[in-house]
């Protein structure tokens, strides 16, 4: 028999005289079932009853055949907890006809190795497999439901079968590792193919962990760290204990880390940076009230006890009143990373699913031809040369300003001012708050098309084709040549103190404030450049992989060259081309935006590399030029003179959403939770996906 | 002469010897090397790992043996380890039983072979994912204690992540 070839010579004698009795308890039982089972219940009397028998045993000295019955009926009854008790009175009864050396050869392999398992390391790492581990708290419900089946099955068979398959058990609970390994090695080699199939289906099924529960916390917590939003969702609500680990505030910081303002390359989700801080933690004024509460609450006693006993009160409170703001304001600032996470997650799924709704501004009496919104206020601009402020929530007009003499046609404003651009040619700085036009600069000889200031400079694109580039504080004015038509939009970059400049003359210029010197000029078929007036230009930083076109824009580029000279010509115009020189400067400065998106008359919208200066993608779509478009770290907005509003996916450059509107759309603006969108018409609409 | 080995001595007191180059991709093993041979090895030496069984000893030495010529960027940050799946040959070496695979991962945990925790855990991981708590529940042989109220109240408190 194959078995012996597994053996050790030294196991050798016993193992193969218990394996008779196997054999025999098998052969006796008839049904392949009863003996697999054994294997099942072994699995459960490595707790039960592996570790109880010593007291049993310990003590003994030579056994007998009655006490045989004895050891083996008391550790029958530890594994089988609930049995009915006709199974063991049955069990108690002496075999009928049993060999009497196959029962010797049972008995003191019990009796041995039962008092061998004091030898065993007291740790329960090594008594006791991982399952079993009384330490690591475990499930055994289903071992309870497997237990009542083997009973059952137990109970149909003659008592003699019964008696013969306990054996079994009982030789291979009693038995060390090393000897387990040896009769389950014997088992197994004598199943056939069905057998082990049985085996290998009921192994599986009994080798589940819980693996978040039993690892060490910060192991789970890394495992969790892999999963996405949904699964972290679902794992909460799997019990007590993986409800702890899945909503632990390190999971989910984690997860914000990983798609707040930026989309994940992972999931291809994005949230939005809504206000960071506001969203995390209270802003001081909202504390402040609590705070201020609390303080009265710990002086209000303090003072009654300071009243009457000596100054060791006094110092006392003071003290306190240091910390306790601090530590209020600690305690009042958190909230659960998880809650900050959902908040953005809704509303970027209703951005996904284009689930809105609409506010329409109603006052201006012409075109309307330049937005920008924030959390509270819309300031729109329009051919009527007015300027009116609107509530966002309402829909209400506050104020309306009006100095202009024409056409207002740019504007831009931050918590303080509003500086707008008109067809008088001149730049207005308003107090908003107010109503009051505080200055007016004149120095443009056509159209103020387009305004942008930061820190202390304003820089306007006028239609005269300058750009001027006014110092407050120093009170002078530098103008920018090189655009050969309108410049119609202007941007500064205040990170790397550069200004882009987007004209008619379909090009895109990067200056520098400094010097005053044109960088860089976007555009030009070799570079795949706008074809038509390029209306608007957004710089930006994205450090993730950016989708861009493949091979074919390069032989779509090589279709129109016959028209390339003459925008090569416009070009050299302009009297500063970019050098090699200026190349290396490009890559070098860490600190310039790495793309442009821009919009033109010709329909189209395009990303510039510029590093390289070359357009690397071009977004289809619209079928009339784009006279607007916005973006922020996830989505472009664009407004077109075919009446619609597109969403685009910046990172892939897919359109999302399409809107139709009854007007040209002139102007766009963009939240992380809205839109807004200046029609010819004069009205504006707003779309809110919160 | 051969070049000295490492012997790694399982729980069971079962020797493994291997190169050093492979047990250094235990950097406890390795840590554990330099400090008491500072002029390098001259001779075999053993190291008791009594935590770790020789099934899942001889398993994790299989994996170094695997990877001995595997440089791996201890420093990546956070976001590139998420993203990149498990690679294809761990994948399948960690096609194991739950049992197997949780003593690799301790295993690993204790000898400090950080790839090897990572692609294990990122298996676990794979395990979790887009399952429902039932399935969760069946998968890993956990109870539900929670009650029917309870288990309604977190079941609100999540849907929001359901159906993109």
């Amino acid at each position: 028999m194959n078995l012996h070839e597994n053996c050790t010579p030294k196991d050798d004698a016993i193992v193969s005289r218990s394996y008779e009795s196997i054999l025999s308890a098998t052969a006796s039982s008839g049904t392949s079932g009863s003996s697999l089972n054994a294997a099942d219940a072994s699995e459960y009397s490595y707790i039960s009853a592996t570790p109880n028998p010593y007291e049993d045993t310990d003590n003994n000295g030579p056994e007998t055949d009655h006490k045989h019955s004895v050891t083996t009926s008391s550790t029958k009854s530890r594994f089988i907890n609930n049995t009915d008790s006709t199974a063991l009175s049955k069990l108690q009864t002496p075999p009928p006809q049993p060999q009497n050396d196959e029962v010797s050869v049972v008995t003191p392999f019990l009796v041995k190795h039962i008092n061998d398992q004091s030898k065993i390391p007291k740790d329960n790492f090594h008594k006791y497999c991982y399952r079993h581990n009384p330490e690591i708290t475990c499930n055994k419900s289903t071992d309870e439901a497997r237990m009542k089946r083997i009973q059952t099955s137990l109970d149909r068979l003659p008592s003699r079968d019964q008696e013969a398959i306990t054996h079994v058990w009982s030789i291979f609970s009693a038995s060390p590792l090393q000897h387990r390994e040896l009769i389950l090695k014997g088992l197994l080699s004598q199943c056939c193919f069905p057998q082990l199939s049985f085996i290998s289906q009921e192994v599986s099924s009994l080798i589940r962990i819980d693996f978040l529960s039993t690892l060490p916390m910060e192991i789970s917590l890394k495992i969790l760290c892999y999963l996405d939003c949904r699964s972290l969702c679902n794992a909460a609500q799997v019990s007590r204990k993986w409800k702890a680990l899945a909503d632990d505030d390190r999971v989910w910081h984690h997860m914000c880390e990983q798609h707040i303002d930026r989309k994940c390359p992972n999931c291809g989700w994005g949230l939005p940076l809504m206000h960071m801080k506001r969203a995390r933690e209270m802003t001081d004024e909202d504390i402040k009230p609590i705070i201020k509460r609390k303080i009265e609450e710990l002086e209000a006693p303090n003072h009654e006890g300071s009243s009457a006993s000596s100054q060791e009160s006094v110092e006392n409170p003071s003290k306190k009143l240091k910390t306790s703001p601090e530590e209020v304001k600690q305690k009042m600032k958190r909230r659960p990373w998880k809650s900050v996470y959902s908040e953005r997650f809704k509303l970027e799924k209703n951005w996904r699913k284009g689930i809105y709704t609409t506010t329409t501004f109603k006052g201006h009496t012409d075109g309307v031809t330049c937005l920008q919104f924030n959390r509270k206020y819309l300031m729109t601009g329009s051919y009527d040369a007015t300027i009116k402020i609107w509530k966002v929530d309402t829909g209400e007009c506050l104020k309306t300003l009006s100095g202009h003499t024409k056409g207002v046609r740019s504007l831009v404003f931050d918590s303080q001012k509003l500086i707008t651009g008109g067809l008088d040619s001149t730049i207005k700085v308003w107090n908003y708050h107010t109503g009051q036009c505080i200055a007016t600069y004149r120095g443009h000889d056509d159209a103020v098309v387009s305004v942008d200031f930061a820190n202390k400079s304003i820089v306007s694109g006028s239609a005269d084709h300058t750009i001027k580039v006014w110092h407050v504080d120093s009170r002078t004015c530098y103008t920018l040549r090189g655009h050969t038509d309108w410049v119609n939009c202007v941007k500064i970059h205040p990170a790397s103190n550069t200004v882009f400049s987007a004209s008619d003359d379909t090009t895109i210029r990067m200056w520098d404030l400094q010097s005053n010197q044109c960088l860089r000029v976007f555009g030009g078929m070799d570079n795949n450049g706008h074809l038509g007036q390029v209306q608007s230009v957004i710089p930006f930083t994205y450090k993730e992989n950016l989708i861009e076109d493949g091979h074919d824009s390069d032989a779509e580029g090589q279709s129109h060259r016959e028209n390339a000279d003459t925008t090569e010509e416009n070009e050299t115009d302009g009297n500063l081309r970019p050098c090699d020189g200026a190349d290396d400067e490009l890559a070098s400065n860490p600190n310039y935006p790495t793309h442009l998106i821009t919009c033109s008359l010709d329909n189209t919208i395009k990303l510039w590399c510029v590093k390289t200066g070359k357009c690397i993608r071009t977004q289809f779509g619209h079928i009339e030029g784009v006279w607007s478009i916005n973006a922020d770290t996830f989505r472009i907005i664009s407004g077109a003179h075919d009446r619609l509003i597109k969403v685009w996916d910046l990172q892939n450059g897919k359109c999302l959403h399409t809107f139709a509107n009854d007007s040209y759309v002139s102007c766009v603006g963009l939240s992380d939770s809205k839109f807004a969108a200046g029609l010819e018409n004069g009205l504006v609409k707003m779309y809110s996906f919160e | 002469m051969s070049s000295p080995k490492v012997i790694i001595i399982s729980s069971e007191d079962e020797r493994f010897p291997v190169d050093p180059k492979v047990a250094e991709k235990s950097v406890l093993i390795k840590n554990m090397i330099n400090d008491l041979n500072p002029d390098g090895l001259t001779e075999d030496f053993e190291i008791p790992t009594p935590n770790v069984r020789a099934n899942v000893l001889s398993k994790v030495l299989e994996w170094c043996e695997h990877h001995k010529n595997t440089t791996f960027h201890e420093e990546e940050d956070d976001d590139t380890k998420k993203t990149t799946p498990v690679e294809e040959w761990d994948k399948n070496f960690l096609k194991v039983d739950q049992e197997m695979l949780y003593d690799i991962i301790m295993a690993a945990n204790y000898l400090n072979i950080t790839p090897l925790m990572i692609s294990g855990c990122k298996v676990v991981a794979e395990m979790i994912k887009s399952k429902s708590p039932e399935e969760l529940r069946k998968t890993f042989n956990i109870v539900n204690d929670f009650t029917p109220e309870e288990e309604a109240a977190i079941r609100r408190e999540n849907e929001w992540a359901e159906d993109r």
